[in-house]
């Protein structure tokens, strides 16, 4: 019955559409995506809209790694702030609102990705996977890696994030938010065990990288 | 996890947490927090947003240095807690409990800080050390939420500009500020103050607040 419903919210035609267009970023078989559904809009409760308006800093922070410049990242959380009130009806009361805000940041990244393909976002999350997988484990596990990593300041870290691909930066840097490996499934509409490895990934790849900024 | 992935953790701990640029917030409050309304009332309105102008400006003539002097007190609980995270030791007492930090604090301090709150799975307690809190000592708490530390400070606070209380918290009433992407939330029982500061959200912050908070 609530599937029925769903589909009766839904128009087929856009169902249809959601399904052809692939995600452009990290565009491999296991993505994890998970657009929001197209709603009727109804206008967000002001309550709805000052709990979720305190997560502006949470959504900025993602938005500016995400974009690399404050004023991209500014944009991005308008938008996400715009969408996410056009179909507050989607929430459902009592669930989590910073794991569904960070969801539509997401999303909304993702789309202004596909429309601006000159941007310089590049590689799917598989490339870093692989680097990460030819590391020897040793080299991971050395005494010099772990003084580099003591040694290693804010900038640095923030330039080796850049070089991540969108997805693992996403993944890494909402687990720094203080996200559960559950919440993070949600965010990124992945299984539990999906989210893990590409955390184990994410951060083998960043520890990767940082060995070409630590001094 | 092993220390290299330890090492990866406090490295990311160490990236700057930028809260949102304060125009980004004011934008979006204009935006969807204040609905503009033009009826027949528009112009009482108007002179009685006048009116509430006129009281406020004489509330910031007289009230600004008091003001000024009470917001020294988030950023001296956003300072101190880096102080204490900084610190070689930062906790002085590892925890085995609140009965066991709580006494440790005897004669270390001139005051028994109490606390409605000892700590769960969620929010554990780590442990205690000895802080300074402006010119007075204070009982620091170190609990932990994920990979967050949040630092509370039990102090005297006769003395102090205190800020008006803003919201509710637990059973008395607290003020909450964000500096530098810390999230600070500040309260008093009698005559201790307490100053909870970290940057995880601050709707966590406000639950292991309000336990805290707590009468025991």
């Amino acid at each position: 019955m609530e599937r029925f419903r769903d589909e009766l919210r839904w128009p087929r035609l856009v169902l249809v559409s959601r399904v052809l267009v692939q995600p452009a970023i990290g565009a491999t078989e296991d993505v994890c995506y998970r657009p929001e559904p197209v709603t009727r809009s109804r206008p967000a409760s002001s309550s709805l809209r000052a709990e979720a308006l305190a997560h502006a800093d949470a959504l900025f922070r993602l938005a500016y790694h995400l974009t690399g410049n404050q004023a991209d990242a500014e944009d991005l959380v308008q938008d996400t702030y715009a969408r996410a009130f056009g179909a507050s009806s989607r929430f459902e009361e009592g669930s989590n609102l910073r794991a569904w805000l960070f969801r539509i940041l997401r999303n909304v990244h993702i789309d202004h990705y596909r429309r601006a393909r000159s941007s310089p976002l590049s590689g799917s999350f598989d490339d870093e996977d692989e680097a990460a997988a030819a590391l020897p484990q040793e080299l991971l596990r050395d005494d010099q890696e772990l003084e580099r990593l003591r040694s290693v300041v804010a900038e640095d870290i923030e330039a080796a994030l850049l070089t991540l691909s969108p997805d693992a930066r996403t993944v890494v840097l909402l687990e720094l938010e203080g996200l559960t490996e559950s919440e993070l499934a949600s965010v990124l509409g992945c299984a539990v065990g999906t989210v893990k490895s590409r955390l184990q990934r994410a951060r083998q790849a960043l520890r990767l990288r940082l060995k070409d900024y630590a001094r | 996890m092993d220390p290299q992935d330890q090492a990866l953790s406090a490295a990311l701990a160490r990236l700057a947490r930028r809260p949102a640029p304060d125009g980004l917030k004011r934008a979006l409050a204009e935006r969807w927090l204040e609905p503009r309304r033009f009826g027949a009332g528009r112009v009482a309105r108007g002179m009685a947003a006048v009116l509430a102008g006129a009281a406020l400006a004489t509330a910031v003539l007289f009230g600004w240095r008091e003001h000024t002097a009470s917001q020294g007190l988030f950023a001296e609980a956003v300072n101190d807690h880096l102080r204490l995270l900084y610190a070689e030791r930062p906790i002085e007492i590892e925890s085995g409990g609140v009965h066991q930090v709580k006494p440790w604090f005897a004669g270390r301090v001139d005051f028994a800080p109490a606390l409605g709150f000892g700590g769960d799975d969620e929010f554990p307690l780590q442990g205690g050390a000895v802080a300074l809190f402006l010119d007075r000592k204070a009982a620091a708490f170190e609990f932990k939420r994920r990979l967050h530390p949040i630092t509370l400070f039990v102090f005297r606070a006769e003395g102090l500009p205190w800020p008006a209380a803003g919201r509710p918290l637990g059973p008395t009433q607290a003020a909450f500020a964000t500096q530098r992407g810390f999230h600070v939330v500040l309260w008093r029982r009698g005559d201790l103050g307490y100053a909870l500061v970290s940057d995880v959200d601050e709707k966590e912050l406000t639950t292991l607040g309000s336990k805290l908070a707590a009468e025991r």
